[in-house]
């Protein structure tokens, strides 16, 4: 039997295969089925840790060349080094041989030691220039300190002498007492000591506070900024630092004020008090530092043309590595058979796609020269398959909506394929109105021409969204134009299409401001498309569009909600499940039809009626709706003749149904079960009773089973429990349980007939929210533009450009975007709660493939 | 004019329409979704218009103004002078 043909009615069929693939080729294999991208390989050794599999050597091995490949990418961001886009290369980067792979592990090895050595060395010059020119700075301050230092000596030591209460330098004296006067006087005289060096300027403040304590004030300190920052080679940071000189007496305290200094990041330079040594210092200094930039600008050079050569072909290696390394992880899902050298592996498949598999594996073993053939094994089992839907760029945005609030079962019907008009439609209706419907369709028609483009560049957050739903989006436009021209707006304004229906009356010598003019029909004449125009900007225009568009949401609902109701008809015909036809489906729908679909004909009953013409005062839908159950039978203002008797049999009817959705299943389901148990059909691995006294106890055995339960007194009697566990481990047939149906089938029953009424009511939303977006832009027009054509001559063209800007980007942003956004939020909610519990079964599994494509699609956006 | 026999020639349509969608979606994987959007789309634009039209077929409350200039009585352009 050929398959049937996929499509997004349904998820696709899948087989679950068994490969046997020849042990050489394993890799091979597992490389050509990730490019196709179809099979989604199940673990077959669960109880291994990812340290035991067969392949964590070879994925440790990549794990490496991956580390290697991200410092070069590291390295090129550090240099501004730009790397070769992907989307430069051939997209299908054929699968490399293992030899390439080996190759390219020995290239970024060695890359790796030549872009760290040359790394290293950068740095290194880079530490030292920076050093360098610290100490010069150093230089330069300190040398002014001291110069000026110098020209007070005199005074110093003549306060010294004239004081007593100087013992800081009475030792000095004493010491030095025979030195006179010279001409030099030196501080290594004085036996005064000092610390030069610089020290981030942020640290200035403690560092002071800190000397100022330990040393209790004896010392000298002068300090001057560094104008330009020093960057700290490490960190590629700049820092502003400060150079600092401290003079202070005794060995002691200048060790001290050294270990203090170095403790709180302070670079300590030496410095000469001779002028001329200093000098000399100075020049030595430049001229090192002019050596050293020669050096740095050279590897600096080397290192940039080493990391160019590799970003022209690091983004393929990249994919290279990583598609290996999933070819590993995958191999490490293989079990492997020693007696016959090969690997078997379990996969599901959809169905479709096997004759593409098959001739993949025969291509790669071709290629291979392998005498061993590949086998493809389909295996029948009971284990549920995965659900897939395969989508293209058009429907995959639809998909993920469904997606997103739950897998389908597999082969139920995927809500997916209605909500490509549902969605947007609904959404429509909220938004309806021609303008700003049109801008919506436009901005998705520019995404989608330029697709590829805006594809490759960096987006962020919000726009990747927009882009993501372009076909979403241009959908919704489409149909907001349509409901925007059904409502008659444009951008709050009207839309005369065709003449009216109305004409205004003027009583004689009417003036303007002279009362209210009351429109007449034209005879005969219904406006043909939409709203007619001339309801805009009437006093009753709201009155009029109110129960317009309440009864428009109310018929809107019901037809949605029949429609995922039926939805639900054809599931049950699909898994053969008759009973969730006559006990779940045709009772809720004569339930909802009987009330609101009874409501839906009222409504357009009421407005079939020429109710002028015959004479009659038209009856309330509301008060009707709520005396059908308040007081049935008794009808205050007749709609039709019959009305009371029909609406007893409707609301009767409607009662009927409940006790049928409440028990027809769960006992239809208790027989079934008790007439297989009947006929001696046992459900695999559940526990059964073997007793020696078989034949006395069969009579009885089966009185205790008829509930369902074996009896827990015949285990009792000599009887030894065996259970039976077989293909252990996997889900098996889940016990009958009469009082779990039985809930089961109450919590549903409650649900549906409440969700009736609620889920109709939340239909009513969809009459807020487009009366809200109407009177929303009327609000913005009157309030911006309306106002600008006040004025006229320059003045006029002027306040009308603002204005109009103005009222633009407040319908861009207001309108379209905030508004846009809040009916896609409720239709989004009309289809998860409303429509989708209707039929929505919803318990599978997702389909998660080995697919380079899938696994790649991250990388790529990080690539760009 | 448009009168009651629009709903039934409209109806008439949507079903031609549908028809077509069904039988010349083109083939191939997308034909699903081609025929389900088509014939949907059809079926909720008709459903939108039906109950616009149905609702001013047999109006119960007709338009009042009280700002109109008698001059601009039947034209498009109508409302008072602040507004343009």
């Amino acid at each position: 039997m050929a398959p049937a043909k996929d499509s997004l009615f349904r998820s696709v069929d899948m087989t679950l295969t068994q490969l046997y693939v020849a042990n050489e080729i394993g890799r091979e294999v597992a490389s050509a089925l990730g490019e196709v991208g179809c099979m989604q390989f199940r673990d077959l050794n669960p109880d291994t840790t990812a340290f035991q599999r067969t392949f964590t050597q070879e994925i440790r091995r990549l794990d490496n060349v991956e580390r290697q490949l991200n410092y070069f990418r590291a390295q090129m961001e550090k240099n501004d080094v730009g790397m070769r886009p992907i989307y430069d290369f051939n997209h299908t980067l054929a699968a490399p041989s293992a030899s390439e792979i080996d190759e390219l592990a020995d290239r970024s090895q060695s890359l790796e030691q030549r872009i760290q050595g040359l790394n290293d060395s950068y740095e290194t010059l880079k530490k030292r220039e920076t050093e360098l020119t610290e100490w010069r700075w150093v230089l330069r301050e300190a040398g002014g300190f001291f110069d000026r230092a110098r020209g007070q000596t005199e005074e110093i030591r003549q306060s010294i002498d004239s004081s007593d209460d100087a013992p800081l330098l009475r030792d000095v004296e004493q010491a030095n007492g025979s030195t006179d006067a010279r001409g030099q006087q030196s501080f290594s005289v004085m036996n005064i000591g000092f610390v030069a060096g610089v020290i981030p300027r942020e640290r200035m403040g403690a560092f002071e506070r800190i000397l100022w304590r330990t040393l209790r004030g004896n010392l000298y300190m002068n300090q001057s900024e560094i104008p330009d920052p020093i960057v700290d080679p490490e960190k590629n940071e700049e820092v502003h630092k400060n150079v600092f000189v401290i003079f202070a007496h005794g060995k002691e305290v200048i060790a001290k004020i050294r270990k203090i200094s170095e403790s709180l990041g302070a670079d300590i330079y030496n410095v000469d008090e001779n002028s001329e040594l200093r000098r000399d210092q100075i020049h030595e200094v430049n001229n090192r530092i002019q050596d050293i930039t020669n050096v740095l600008s050279n590897t600096k050079r080397t290192l940039d043309a080493e990391l160019t050569q590799i970003g022209r072909s690091l983004a393929a290696w990249m994919i290279v590595i990583k598609k290996e390394k999933a070819v590993y992880q995958t191999l490490n899902r293989f079990s492997y058979d020693p007696a016959r050298k090969t690997l078997v592996a379990e996969a599901w498949c959809p169905t479709n796609s096997l004759g593409l598999v098959k001739s993949t594996l025969q291509d790669v073993n071709d290629r291979a020269g392998l005498s061993v053939p590949t086998i493809v094994n389909q295996v029948k089992t009971s284990k549920t398959p995965p659900t897939y839907n395969r989508t293209n760029k058009f429907t995959l945005g639809f998909q993920t909506i469904i997606d997103a609030y739950g897998t389908a079962k597999y082969t139920e019907i995927n809500p997916g394929l209605p909500t490509i008009v549902t969605f947007p439609f609904l959404f429509a209706v909220m938004f309806g109105d021609f303008g700003h419907g049109a801008i919506m369709a436009l901005a998705a028609v520019a995404m989608i021409y330029w697709e590829k483009p805006l594809q490759r560049g960096k987006q962020d957050e919000l726009f990747s969204m927009a882009f993501y739903g372009r076909y979403i989006m241009l959908m919704m436009g489409i149909f907001s134009m349509y409901t925007g021209v059904i409502y008659c707006d444009v951008f709050s304004k009207e839309l005369p299409l065709f003449p009216s229906m109305w004409e205004w009356q003027f009583p004689d010598n009417y003036e303007a401001g002279q009362g209210t003019v009351t429109a007449k029909r034209v005879e005969g004449y219904t406006y043909p498309f939409g709203m007619d125009w001339r309801w805009h900007d009437t006093e009753n225009d709201l009155l009029f569009s109110n129960s317009y568009k309440m009864k428009l949401s109310i018929i809107m609902g019901w037809a949605h909600m029949t429609y995922s109701l039926c939805l639900s008809y054809i599931n049950a015909r699909h898994f053969k499940t008759p009973i969730d036809i006559f006990g779940n489906f045709l009772p809720g729908m004569i339930f909802f039809q009987s009330i609101f679909g009874y409501l839906v004909f009222t409504i357009i009953y009421k407005w079939s009626i020429d109710w002028y013409a015959i004479g009659q005062q038209p009856p309330g839908l509301l008060n009707m709706l709520i005396y059908m159950f308040l007081s049935p039978g008794t009808v205050e203002e007749q709609l039709y003749s019959g009305q009371g008797p029909i609406q007893v049999i409707l609301v009767l009817l409607a009662l009927a149904m409940v006790p049928i959705l409440l028990f027809l299943k769960p006992f239809y389901l208790r027989w079934e079960h008790n007439r297989a148990r009947a006929m001696g059909y046992r459900g695999i691995g559940e526990t059964t009773t073997v007793s020696a006294l078989d034949a006395e106890d069969d009579e009885e055995g089966r009185h205790s089973q008829a509930n369902g339960r074996p009896s827990a007194d015949s285990e009792m009697d000599g009887g030894a429990m065996i259970t039976q566990d077989i293909g252990g481990g996997e889900e098996g047939h889940e016990e009958f349980e009469f009082s779990e149906v039985m809930i089961h089938q109450v919590i549903h029953t409650i649900e549906f007939c409440l969700n009736c009424v609620s889920h109709t009511a939340s239909y009513l939303r969809l009459w807020a929210l487009s009366l809200a977006h109407q009177q929303l832009s009327i609000v913005l027009w009157s309030m911006t533009l309306a106002n600008a054509f006040a004025f006229d001559g320059a003045l006029g063209i002027f306040v009308i450009f603002v204005f109009f800007v103005l009222w633009f980007a407040l319908t861009v942003a207001v309108l379209v975007v905030m508004e846009g956004t809040s009916a896609m939020l409720h239709s989004l909610r009309l289809h998860w709660v409303e429509a989708m519990s209707k039929h929505f079964m919803g318990d599978g599994i997702p389909f998660e493939p080995f697919s380079f494509e899938i696994m790649l699609e991250d990388e790529m956006t990080e690539l760009k | 004019m448009a009168n009651g026999w629009s709903l039934i020639i409209s109806i008439v349509f949507i079903i031609v329409f549908s028809a077509a969608a069904w039988f010349f979606s083109p083939k191939g994987d997308t034909q699903t979704v081609w025929r389900s959007t088509l014939i949907l789309s059809a079926w909720s634009c008709w459903l939108m218009w039906a109950i616009t039209f149905l609702a001013q077929w047999h109006p119960l409350i007709m338009p009042e103004r009280s700002d109109l200039r008698p001059e601009y009585h039947n034209g498009p352009v109508k409302g008072g002078g602040s507004m343009f």
